[in-house]
C-alpha cells in the first residue's frame, strides 16, 4: 500500500464513519413504532347506523373520549357495524364503538422504558456509537500517517471498535428474539391470564411506557387489541449497523482479510451442516414424543419433556421387526446377486478384449436410465408371468437388476486401476482364469467391492417405489413401504412414524459413512477409465 | 497375441449371468410396455386387440397432460439447477482445509444416504402449519409473531417439493464435483497466484475447465435421476389439488394405479422412456467422448 492510497483509504474510513455516525443520532431520535391500543369498546345490538339509539350511543362514547382526552390522550372513535340476517329473515346489525389510542414511540422512549428488548437495544446502540467514536479517534491518531505505519495506539482503538461492532451486531438476532418472545408473547400470555406470576409489575412497566401511567388497573383490557408497525427508520438501524460494518473493516482490512474468509468459510459450513442435520434432529426428537407432543405448535423444548422408549415397544408390536428383516433380506439378496453377476462382467470389461465391448458398455449404462417407475407396469405384468407378484425374491430380482449397471460400473473401476501384472504371474504359477481372479484380484480390489456392495445394499434398502406396486400382503413390506402404514389420510402417527424412519435410516448412514471416501473417486472417474 | 484365437467365447460367458438379468429384468418390461401401448387395456388390465396410437392421443388429450409436463420441466430445471449450484459452492468450501472438514463431509453424506420417503415424511412434518417443526422453532426463536402457513397454495408446496428435492441432490453432486477438485494439481493455483490472478480469475479459468468432466457426468445422471423420482412428491402432495402438482413420474402412476386408466398411463410411460433414451444418448456420447479423451 502506497501513501496515497492509505490516505484515501482512511479518508472513505472517514467518511463512512460520519455517516454512521448521523444515522445512529438520526434513529435513535426520530419515532420508530406507532402502536395502536383501544382503550375501550362498547357494543350495541339491534342498532342501525343513523337511528335513535345510533346516535345515543355515539354521544355516549363522545363523552369518554373526552375524559380521555382531558387527560392529554390523543384518541380516535371508531365504529366496526356487522349486518345479519337472522332465521326469520330479519336484518339485524351490531355497531362496536371503540376509542383507540395511537402513539409514537422512538428508540430512545424504547430504551428508557426498562422493558428486557429495550435494554437490549440500548446496549446495541451504546456499543454501535462507541465503535464509531473508536474509529474516530483511531482515524485522527493516524491522521499524518501512512497505512502501513500506523501507530499501535489508534491500532488498538481500532480493533476494540470492531469489537464492539461484532457484539452489537451479534446482539440483532438477540433483540428480535427479545422483542418478539419476550414482549408480544408476554403481553398475549399475561392478557390471556396465562401467567399470574410478576403480572402486576409487567403491566405497571407497560403502561409506564406505552400509556405514561395513564391506564393504572385497565391496562390488561387496553392490551388484548394492541398492535404495532414499525416504521421505515429501523431499516435506517440497519443501514447504519452496515455503514459502521463498512467502515471499521476498510481501516483493518488488510490485516483482517484472511481472518475474516476463515470466519465466513466456518459460517458457511455450519449453515450447511445445521441446514441439513435439521430434519434429522426433527426425527430424532419426534420419534420419542407422545403423540399429543407431536401436535402441539407451542411446543417449547429443544428436546422431548419425556422420552417415551415405549414408543419403540409400540411399533415392535406393529411389524416393524418384520419389515426390518425383509428390506434386510430383500438388499442383502439384491447385493448377492448382483456382486455374483456383476464381478465377472467387470472382470471381463477391465481385462478381456472382445468384440462388442462397447455395445455392452452402452448396453450397461442405458440399463442404468431407467428408473422402475418408468417400466412399473411392465415390470408388474412379467412379475405376473413368472409368479413372483408380491414375493420378497421378485423384489431382490428388480433390485439387482437395476444396480446391475452401478455395480459393473464402479467395479470394473477399481479393476482396471489395479495392474494385471500380478494375475498374470499367478497364472504362470498354474492358477486358471478363475483361480487368478479369486486369489489375486479380489484380495486386491476388496476396498472397491465392500464400496459397491455397500452401495447396491443400501439403493435397495432405500427402494420405495417398485415396493409399493409389487408388495401387497403385509407381512412382505420392506421398511420403506411399512413406515407407510403410520399415516394414512385423517391421521399421522407422527411418533410411530419417525421412530420407525429412524430405525431404517441409522444404518445406512453408517455404511455410506464407511464407504464416502472411497465412493468420491469411484463415481465420476473409476467408471470411465481405462 | 496367442490369446486373440482364444476370445470368441470366453468374455461372452463371463457378460452373460449380467446379460441375462438385465435382459430379464430391464429390457422385457421395456418390450412389454412398448407392445401395451399399442394394446386396448381394460380396468382390470387385461390386454384386448391393437388399437394403434389411440392409448398415446388419449394420454396427450388429458385435461392435466399440460400441467404435468410443465411441472416436470420445472422440476428438472430447478432441483437439478440449483442443486448443481449449491453442490458446487459446498465441494468448493469442502475442498479447502479446514478443522472439523472430515465432519462436515460426513454430514453432508446424511441425505443422501436416506430413504427419499423417508426425507418427504420429515419434511411434510416440519412444514405443517398446525404444528409443523419450521413454525414452532421460529416461533420459539421469537422470529415470527404468529405461526405462518408455509404450504397456503399448490404453487407453494411445489416449490417446497422442489425444495425438498434439491436438499437431497446437493450432496450427490457435492461429492462428484469434490472428486473432480480433488484430482487438480494445487500448484497450478500456485503458479496463477504468481501470476496475481484473483479468486474469481482462478475459478474461472482453471477450475471450471478441470471439473467440468465431473460436472457434466454428475449432471446428466442427475436430470435423469430427478425426472424419474417419484417419492418426495407422491409422500408431500400425491400430486393434489387435482394434478396440479404432478410430474410425470407421479402422474402416470396416479393414472395406472389410482384412476385405473392403464392404456393412457402406458403411453405415458413410453413418452417418458423415450424422454430418458434422449437424456442417455447426450450421456452417452459425453461418456463416450471421455474415454476417448483418457
Amino acid at each position: 500500500m502506497n501513501s496515497s492510497s492509505g490516505r484515501r483509504g482512511n479518508l472513505i474510513s472517514l467518511i463512512f464513519i460520519m455517516v454512521g455516525l448521523a444515522l445512529t443520532v438520526l434513529v435513535m431520535a426520530l419515532p420508530a413504532y406507532t402502536f395502536t391500543a383501544s382503550v375501550y369498546t362498547k357494543k350495541s345490538s339491534n342498532t342501525f347506523v343513523g337511528d335513535e339509539k345510533y346516535t345515543q350511543v355515539l354521544s355516549e362514547v363522545e363523552e369518554i373520549a373526552e375524559g380521555y382526552r382531558a387527560q392529554g390522550m390523543d384518541v380516535e372513535i371508531s365504529e366496526n357495524v356487522t349486518e345479519r340476517t337472522n332465521s326469520k329473515g330479519e336484518k339485524t346489525s351490531l355497531v362496536a364503538f371503540s376509542i383507540s389510542e395511537s402513539f409514537k414511540k422512538s428508540i430512545l422512549s424504547f430504551i428508557c422504558s426498562a422493558l428486557p428488548s429495550g435494554t437490549v437495544l440500548g446496549v446495541m446502540l451504546v456499543l454501535m456509537a462507541s465503535s464509531l467514536l473508536l474509529s474516530l479517534l483511531g482515524f485522527f491518531g493516524s491522521r499524518n500517517e501512512t497505512g502501513r505505519s500506523l501507530k499501535r495506539r489508534p491500532a488498538v482503538l481500532r480493533t476494540i471498535a470492531s469489537l464492539c461492532l461484532l457484539i452489537s451486531t451479534l446482539l440483532v438476532p438477540v433483540f428480535v428474539l427479545m422483542n418478539n418472545y419476550l414482549f408480544w408473547r408476554k403481553v398475549s400470555l399475561f392478557t390471556g391470564d396465562l401467567i399470574t406470576e410478576g403480572r402486576d409489575v409487567f403491566f405497571a412497566k407497560l403502561d409506564g411506557f406505552l400509556f405514561g401511567g395513564k391506564m393504572g388497573e385497565g391496562i390488561g383490557d387496553a392490551l388484548k387489541n394492541l398492535n404495532m408497525s414499525f416504521h421505515p427508520i429501523v431499516f435506517l438501524m440497519i443501514l447504519t449497523l452496515a455503514v459502521a460494518g463498512i467502515a471499521s473493516i476498510q481501516l483493518r482490512y488488510g490485516a483482517i482479510k484472511k481472518k475474516l474468509l476463515r470466519v465466513l468459510l466456518y459460517a458457511f459450513v455450519a449453515v450447511v451442516c445445521v441446514i441439513t442435520l435439521y430434519p434429522y434432529y426433527v426425527m430424532l426428537i419426534t420419534a420419542f414424543r407422545s403423540n399429543a407432543e407431536t401436535l402441539d405448535m407451542y411446543f417449547l423444548h429443544l428436546l422431548p419433556t419425556k422420552w417415551r422408549w415405549s414408543n419403540l415397544s409400540d411399533i415392535v408390536s406393529r411389524g416393524v421387526p418384520r419389515f426390518l428383516l425383509n428390506s434386510l433380506m430383500i438388499a442383502g439378496g439384491a447385493t448377492l446377486l448382483a456382486m455374483l453377476c456383476g464381478i465377472p462382467a467387470a472382470y471381463a470389461m477391465a481385462r478381456m478384449n472382445f468384440k462388442g465391448k462397447k455395445f455392452f458398455l452402452g448396453f450397461v449404462i442405458m440399463s442404468q436410465m431407467f428408473s422402475p417407475v418408468v417400466l412399473l407396469i411392465g415390470i408388474s405384468q412379467l412379475m405376473n408371468a413368472l409368479h413372483l407378484n408380491d414375493t420378497i425374491l421378485g423384489l431382490v430380482f428388480i433390485n439387482a437388476a437395476f444396480n446391475q449397471a452401478f455395480a459393473i460400473w464402479l467395479l470394473r473401476g477399481t479393476f482396471v486401476a489395479i495392474p494385471s501384472e500380478m494375475e498374470q504371474a499367478a497364472k504362470i504359477d498354474g492358477c486358471g482364469t478363475i483361480g487368478s481372479l479369486v486369489r489375486v484380484l479380489l484380495p486386491m480390489a476388496a476396498p472397491g467391492i465392500v464400496t459397491t456392495l455397500i452401495f447396491v445394499f443400501i439403493n435397495a434398502w432405500n427402494e420405495y417405489t417398485i415396493s409399493t406396486v409389487l408388495i401387497s400382503t403385509a407381512s412382505n413390506r420392506p421398511i420403506t413401504v411399512g413406515i407407510t402404514q403410520f399415516s394414512s389420510f385423517n391421521m399421522i402417527e407422527w411418533q410411530y412414524l419417525f421412530a420407525a424412519s429412524l430405525l431404517a435410516t441409522i444404518p445406512v448412514v453408517a455404511l455410506f459413512m464407511v464407504i464416502e471416501k472411497h465412493l468420491t473417486s469411484g463415481l465420476t472417474s473409476g467408471g470411465v477409465k481405462g | 497375441m496367442r490369446e486373440k484365437k482364444r476370445w470368441n467365447l470366453m468374455p461372452y460367458v463371463w457378460l452373460l449371468p449380467s446379460i441375462a438379468l438385465i435382459s430379464v429384468f430391464v429390457v422385457f418390461p421395456i418390450a412389454i410396455v412398448f407392445k401395451l401401448s399399442f394394446s386396448e387395456i381394460s380396468k382390470a388390465g387385461v390386454v384386448g386387440e391393437f388399437i394403434g396410437l389411440r392409448n398415446y392421443t388419449e394420454a396427450v388429450n388429458l385435461p392435466a397432460f399440460k400441467t404435468v409436463m410443465a411441472n416436470t420441466f420445472w422440476w428438472v430445471i430447478s432441483v437439478v439447477g440449483l442443486s448443481t449450484l449449491f453442490g458446487f459452492a459446498i465441494a468448493l468450501v469442502l475442498n479447502e482445509k479446514f478443522a472439523g472438514r472430515k465432519i462436515a463431509r460426513s454430514i453432508l453424506i446424511f441425505p443422501w444416504a436416506t430413504s427419499l420417503v423417508i426425507q418427504a415424511s420429515v419434511w411434510n412434518y416440519i412444514i405443517k402449519y398446525e404444528y409443523g417443526s419450521l413454525n414452532s422453532v421460529l416461533l420459539n426463536l421469537g422470529i415470527i409473531r404468529e405461526a405462518i402457513n408455509w404450504r397456503s397454495t399448490y404453487q407453494i408446496e411445489f416449490v417446497w417439493e422442489c425444495a425438498c428435492g434439491i436438499f437431497v441432490t446437493v450432496p450427490f453432486v457435492a461429492f462428484c464435483v469434490l472428486s473432480g477438485l480433488q484430482s487438480i494439481d494445487r500448484s497450478l493455483y500456485e503458479s496463477a497466484t504468481v501470476d496475481g490472478a484473483g479468486f474469481l480469475s482462478k475459478l474461472i479459468h482453471i477450475t471450471l475447465p478441470l471439473v467440468r468432466p465431473a460436472l457434466s457426468v454428475s449432471t446428466v445422471l442427475n436430470i435423469i435421476y430427478v425426472f424419474n423420482s417419484f417419492p418426495i412428491i407422491f409422500t408431500m402432495t400425491k400430486g393434489a389439488p387435482a394434478n396440479k402438482t404432478d410430474t410425470m413420474i407421479t402422474f402416470l402412476y396416479m393414472l395406472s394405479f389410482y384412476d385405473r386408466k392403464k392404456g393412457p398411463a402406458i403411453a405415458l410411460s413410453v413418452i417418458g422412456f423415450l424422454i430418458l433414451c434422449l437424456c442417455a444418448g447426450i450421456y452417452m456420447v459425453t461418456v463416450m467422448r471421455k474415454e476417448d479423451a483418457a
